[in-house]
């Protein structure tokens, strides 16, 4: 009731100060500021200079009454977030749990009293609801459902400060010449305005002195690619390149309307359609592409003028040309990026190809292909792609998940002659550029590549929608190293008529946002200050020495800020920002959510999940009693006063005084030095006028943020978040817009799971009690529900299990002579798994790493006995004359230790089904005697 | 003069060892970014520095190296790492591998594993070009006005030309050019405002040499200008000159004959030392420009941390350098007979 009352309070307040502001301008920001502290306060905190509390009451900051009020409404927050996911049992005893703990808080004498009923009634809410149990499998749920659980995995998210602090989406006002015609004047999210595919260029560009490109759209880019190997590249700048001349099996051109977009078969001929929907309701493992081929007319085009590779120019395309880019992807020797990451990905995944990838290490291997879930064959003059996935997928999914430029066509020949390590880039002595090394079946092939100068493209005549799509004849873009110096060159370079498109600077925005060659777009990502949340020990745990994420030297342990592992001032800090302003000032769009809104719960309908009540209700905390996005300057100030006092409580900081302050120092790592005036300064002043003010701590305490940059963009990425040495970072990742389900990957703590590009660390993902994950009536933790929604889970109490736990014994000497070690392998499940160990295989890796180019490989004896419950010990015996063989040096290249390694193969079978060749491999340097 | 040359060309040598030496040895202890990931790019780069002896491969942790450089991924999980080998022995390795093979490594990010050598080389010919073009413009310019300033000393002229020169010789280069750029190319558009690309018509690809030419130039041309005013000025107030005038010289026959090729002598040597000056000041304006030529390349490599690319393009600044220190000196002895290298007292 206080709290409602509270509110009210605040949104009057709210209403007096943007009446007093008066304006959305860029002068709004200190305005809004300002009014809101004149405003009269809802607490009487609020109205003097330093804060009021209760005789009896040991906090400091805040009020007994306030305070317990803010941590009875967490507890209604939990209930809020779970109830609809609740039996109607589980939710009477949740309920109950709930009113119970109110009562504690109520009663509670002191801020650690209140803590303590807290976490009591937290506690009895986890006990209310039974962990997930057994291998558990969403995957072949309707959208409705995967909506359900995105909000849910959302929900932790936010509540931990894995969601980050959401800044704003990367929406632009861009200005195009007036030569260009869009292919529809308003953009479609995930879309675009139709540029290229559907707009038109009518006149020349004076500037461009080669008469041959002058309709081509003309772009600038800051750097130079150096590559077009989208394979092997680990961003999105070299896959933007590659785009042009590549070809997807399905494509997207604008619907009839230009509101939307459809989705049109571009390599293949039809949607695909599934081999073993058995139980008749849409979904399969086993899908069937008809693909188009030389037959239909599908042929390479080239812009070399080398001779060898003009003979690949106008080449027909041939059948098992598809198979090529996935062996080329999946052999792990080739060593490229997105191979390594199409065979770990879990979800989408086909049969047989991390046994692929793992069995490569030496090169190609027919056997394992075999087995590979990717088949190419014709039938009836027809030629087809038959791909097999480990989980059912509906029809979407079964198109969307093998929907990738990386699996266009390549002729193995074509590989052979330019050679794996130069395919679609420079060769070593830069004599043969990507020109000579590419091959396009896209819209577009590449006609010049002017290392460092610029990247043109022509219409290619032999892409399937030639005759219908991208009139446009070319693309020219030129190497604008100035861009990234100066916000405005590119803008500058536009003005003078020399490119076709640009962004509006900050700086120019009032001039030009209402040109009438102005023209607004959404983002692909929203822009957000990524945090880490981990206390000490969290962080010691990810990142110390035996790190599970990275390992850190002990004299590099980033020093964690305590009072962001506080939920309270992380609320806080999400409430100081005028997104409104700050965004409006931009050019870009003021938002609180997690995903921009290109994201889509229903891909096929075009529904953006950011417009679903599902995601309203998850950010409701931000947009209610607040500006709308997530602004309230008063809700902050009481956060930070609840985060001190609990801060204070803990022992985590000892007050200072007005004179000498105690400081919480978090530094913002950016990307670019011109961040600091762009963004920095105006994000330190919302936080620090929100902290610093008097009503908060009396001047006790006192926020500075600081400012950090690297040498490259990338840094704040690759030594600042992904490594934990940060407390805030500025960024975003984008991912699959289809399927944000999927792509809630990059929230987990374990690095298989986000393929290491977690950006935010809080809790422990894989802890089903850091906070109340419930689906189907069931308590999960954020791993265990992201894999069973995506794929399957074997859960265990809640979290997410290997199938196996692996043990083993080091090796030891017997009394004649011979080595014998041992290995305890645990089933998760151990009812409705069963294990056979077929291979424990002896290996000495020195021999291969010094030139070999082999393995020294020998089986040894082996016995099993199974304990039962689950566990399999397997004992081993190394013959004394092997051991013998294994070299005993230093370690170095020059004098080899002789690391030795054990593999162990194993076939199991999981709930009825059954997989072959799965191996673990440990490292054993044991030194021979 | 042989001997001398040949001590002056050791000497140059001996100098260009140790700041090349130097250059290495501290770069090589700066703090290493560890890239993330298998890449084959990657790979193939680690393992060209173990083939030319700069890190050790090993297949398990080794502490005592320190933190490993690089993790590749090899088979069942298992990986190669790669450290960092002693850095006074990298360097012996390094200069066998220039020695005796010209082996001077590879790109790592810019270009990756491409030659630093080959990727110099292709790039050296737009610095060269514009630095030329740049001496050639500054020099008869520079020297003129300084004539013009110094024949109308203390007159309007003078003040007006001296005060300009104060003016102008205090803008940098990349200051310049962007208000150059401001003007001439975004507000008339006489001028590219970029560095025309291979593909541009020839009129364009001279109209791209005029803006850096020119910013390039300016400071050279007020150099000169205040050199050659100071210069003549002395050489016009000198004795021998006024004897020349009082044995029935018109001034400027005296002015011709005697006092501007006096006036040159320190004056020639200079312009040599400009060239290296000029090549320094291209970093930034090629950076700004976007002009594909070594200062750029030394600014990426610096920032790529592309050190095998910054050995070979300091390699080539320190002896140009250095060379033309020879050259100026050497010039001396030409320019006036006077001057005698290596003479015995």
């Amino acid at each position: 009731m206080k709290k409602k009352v509270l509110c009210l309070l605040l949104a009057a307040a709210m209403v007096f100060g943007l009446a007093a502001c008066g304006g959305n301008d860029g002068s709004s920001e200190q305005s809004s500021a300002e009014s809101s502290e004149s405003t009269p306060s809802s607490t009487p905190a609020e109205s003097e200079s330093t804060p009021e509390v209760n005789d009896t009451w040991d906090g400091a900051y805040i009020d007994a009454d306030d305070y317990k009020a803010y941590i009875s409404n967490d507890l209604d927050q939990i209930v809020t977030d779970i109830s609809e996911q609740l039996t109607a049992e589980e939710k009477t005893a949740v309920d109950a749990a709930v009113a119970s703990g109110k009562e504690a808080i109520a009663a509670a004498g002191t801020v650690v009293d209140v803590q303590k009923a807290y976490d009591a009634a937290y506690q009895a809410i986890l006990d209310c609801i039974p962990t997930a149990n057994g291998m558990i499998s969403y995957s072949d749920r309707d959208n409705q459902e995967r909506l359900e659980m995105l909000g849910v995995l959302e929900t932790y998210a936010y509540r931990t400060g894995t969601a980050g602090l959401p800044l704003f989406e990367n929406g632009v006002t861009e200005l195009f010449n007036e030569r260009v015609t869009l292919g529809t004047e308003n953009y479609i999210p995930g879309y675009g305005f139709g540029t290229l595919a559907e707009g038109s260029i009518t006149a020349d560009l004076d500037y461009e002195s080669n008469a041959a490109w002058k309709r081509y759209y003309h772009t600038l880019n800051a750097s130079d690619p150096g590559t077009l190997n989208y394979l092997n590249d680990q961003g999105s700048e070299v896959s933007d390149f590659y785009s042009y001349i590549a070809a997807s099996y399905f494509t997207n051109f604008m619907n009839a309307t230009k509101d939307g977009y459809d989705w049109v078969p571009e390599l293949a001929m039809e949607k695909p359609v599934a081999l073993n929907d058995d139980d008749g309701n849409g979904t399969a493992t086993k899908w069937r592409f008809q693909v188009r081929t030389g037959k239909e007319g599908l042929k390479y085009t080239t812009g070399s003028q080398l001779e060898s590779r003009q003979a690949f120019n106008n080449r027909e395309v041939a059948l098992e040309d598809y198979l090529t880019p996935y062996k080329l992807l999946l052999t792990q020797s080739n060593q490229l990026f997105r191979g390594s990451e199409m065979a770990n990905n879990t979800t989408g995944a086909i049969v047989g190809v991390k046994a692929f990838y793992d069995g490569t290490a030496n090169g190609f291997n027919q056997e394992l292909w075999d087995k590979v879930g990717i088949k190419a064959y014709e039938e009836d003059g027809k030629s087809y792609l038959e791909i097999e996935y480990t989980q059912e997928m509906t029809p979407f999914y079964a198109m969307y998940y093998c929907n990738g430029s990386l699996y266009m066509p390549i002729p193995q020949d074509f590989l052979d002659l330019v050679t794996v390590q130069n395919y679609l880039g420079f060769n070593l002595d830069a004599t043969e550029t990507p020109v000579d090394n590419s091959l396009a079946l896209g819209s577009y092939y590449l006609e010049a590549y002017n290392q460092d100068q610029e990247i043109v493209y022509k219409k290619n005549p032999n892409y399937v929608f030639a005759d219908t799509k991208y009139n446009i004849e070319g693309v020219h873009i030129r190497i604008f190293p100035a861009a990234a110096e100066d916000s405005e060159a590119s803008f500058n370079e536009f003005l003078a008529g020399h490119t076709d498109v640009a962004s509006i600077p900050q700086t120019r925005l009032d001039e030009f946002r209402n040109d009438p060659r102005a023209r607004k777009t959404t983002g692909d990502s929203v822009f957000k200050l990524n945090m880490n949340a981990l206390n000490e020990e969290g962080w010691e745990q990810m990142f110390g020495e035996n790190g599970t994420v990275t390992q850190t030297p002990a004299a590099e342990y980033w020093e964690v800020e305590p009072a962001l592992g506080n939920s309270h001032f992380r609320q806080g800090l999400l409430l100081s920002i005028d997104r409104n302003t700050f965004a409006n000032a931009r050019g870009s769009i003021a938002s609180v959510n997690y995903f921009s809104t290109n994201y889509l719960w229903d891909p096929e309908e075009g529904l953006s999940y950011d417009n679903s009540d599902v995601h309203a209700k998850v950010i409701a905390p931000l947009t209610e009693g607040t500006d709308g996005a997530g602004y309230s300057l008063e809700l902050a100030r009481d956060y930070f006063r609840v985060a001190l006092t609990e801060l204070e409580a803990d022992g985590a900081y000892t007050p200072g005084t007005a004179d000498a302050p105690t400081e919480i120092k978090l530094e913002v790592a950016w990307m670019y030095p011109q961040h600091e005036e762009n963004y920095h300064n105006e994000i330190k002043a919302y936080l620090e006028t929100a902290f610093n003010d008097a009503s908060v701590s009396g001047g006790k305490y006192k926020l500075n943020v600081e400012f950090w940059v690297g040498n490259e963009w990338s840094d704040v990425y690759y030594n600042k978040m992904m490594v934990g040495q940060f407390d805030l970072g500025f960024g975003s990742v984008t991912g699959n817009s289809l399927n944000p389900l999927d792509f809630m990957s990059v929230l987990s703590s374990n690095q298989e799971l986000s393929n290491s590009f977690t950006l935010n660390w809080g809790t422990d993902t894989n802890d089903a009690n850091a906070y109340p994950i419930v689906y189907d009536g069931q308590r999960f933790s954020f791993d265990a529900l992201y894999l069973a929604a995506n794929t399957q889970a074997i859960v265990n109490d809640g979290d997410s299990k290997d199938i196996f736990a692996f043990n083993y014994e080091p090796i030891k000497k017997n009394d004649d002579g011979t080595y014998s070690g041992a290995m305890e392998i645990t089933a998760a499940l151990p009812d409705d798994t069963t294990l056979t160990v077929t291979d424990v295989v002896c290996c000495d890796y020195e021999r291969y790493n010094n030139g070999d180019g082999e393995y020294e490989e020998e089986s040894v004896e082996f016995t099993v006995e199974d304990k039962g419950n689950g566990v399999t010990y397997v004992t081993f015996t190394v013959p004394a004359e092997l051991a013998a063989t294994y070299v005993n040096g230093n370690g170095t290249s020059e004098d080899p230790q002789g690391a030795t390694g054990f593999d162990f193969y194993y076939d199991y079978e999981l709930a009825g089904k059954a997989s072959a060749g799965n191996y673990y491999s440990t490292n054993d340097n044991f030194v021979v005697e | 003069m042989a001997k001398y040359v040949a001590k002056r060309i050791f000497l140059a040598f001996m100098t260009a060892y140790i700041i090349l030496s130097l250059t290495f040895i501290m770069v090589k202890l700066l703090p290493f970014n560890r890239p993330i990931g298998g890449d084959a790019q990657q790979i193939a780069y680690f393992d060209k520095q173990y083939a030319l002896g700069y890190v050790y491969r090993v297949d398990h942790e080794q502490p005592q190296y320190g933190d490993y450089l690089y993790k590749s991924p090899t088979d069942h999980g298992r990986a190669n790492y790669y450290y960092q080998v002693p850095v006074m022995t990298q360097y012996v390795n390094w200069l066998k591998n220039i020695l005796t093979k010209w082996d001077w490594g590879y790109s790592k990010t810019f270009q990756p594993n491409v030659s630093a050598a080959v990727i110099i080389g292709s790039r050296i010919g737009y610095s060269i070009r514009l630095n030329i073009f740049s001496v050639i413009f500054s020099v008869p310019i520079g020297i003129l006005l300084g004539i013009w300033a110094a024949l109308k000393k203390n007159t309007m002229t003078d003040h007006t030309i001296s005060t300009l020169v104060m003016v102008f010789i205090s803008i940098p280069s990349f200051v310049l050019i962007s208000f150059v750029l401001r003007v001439f190319a975004y507000n008339l558009g006489w001028l590219p405002s970029a560095w025309p690309t291979e593909s541009a018509t020839t009129l364009m690809k001279v109209k791209g040499y005029i803006i850096p030419v020119f910013c390039l130039s300016f400071g050279s041309i007020c150099g000169y200008c205040r050199f050659t005013r100071a210069e003549l000025c002395e050489v016009m107030e000198s004795d021998y000159l006024l004897l020349a005038r009082t044995k029935g010289l018109t001034r400027r026959q005296a002015i011709i004959r005697h006092a501007l090729k006096n006036a040159m002598v320190p004056i020639f040597p200079s312009i040599l030392a400009e060239f290296i000056g000029i090549l320094g000041g291209s970093m930034i304006l090629e950076q700004l420009y976007s002009i594909p030529g070594i200062g750029k390349l030394f600014v990426l490599a610096l920032n790529y941390k592309d050190y095998d690319i910054l050995f070979v393009d300091m390699a080539i600044f320190t002896t140009l350098g250095l060379l033309a220190g020879i050259l100026l000196d050497l010039s001396y002895g030409f320019i006036d007979p006077r001057i005698r290298m290596g003479a015995k007292k």
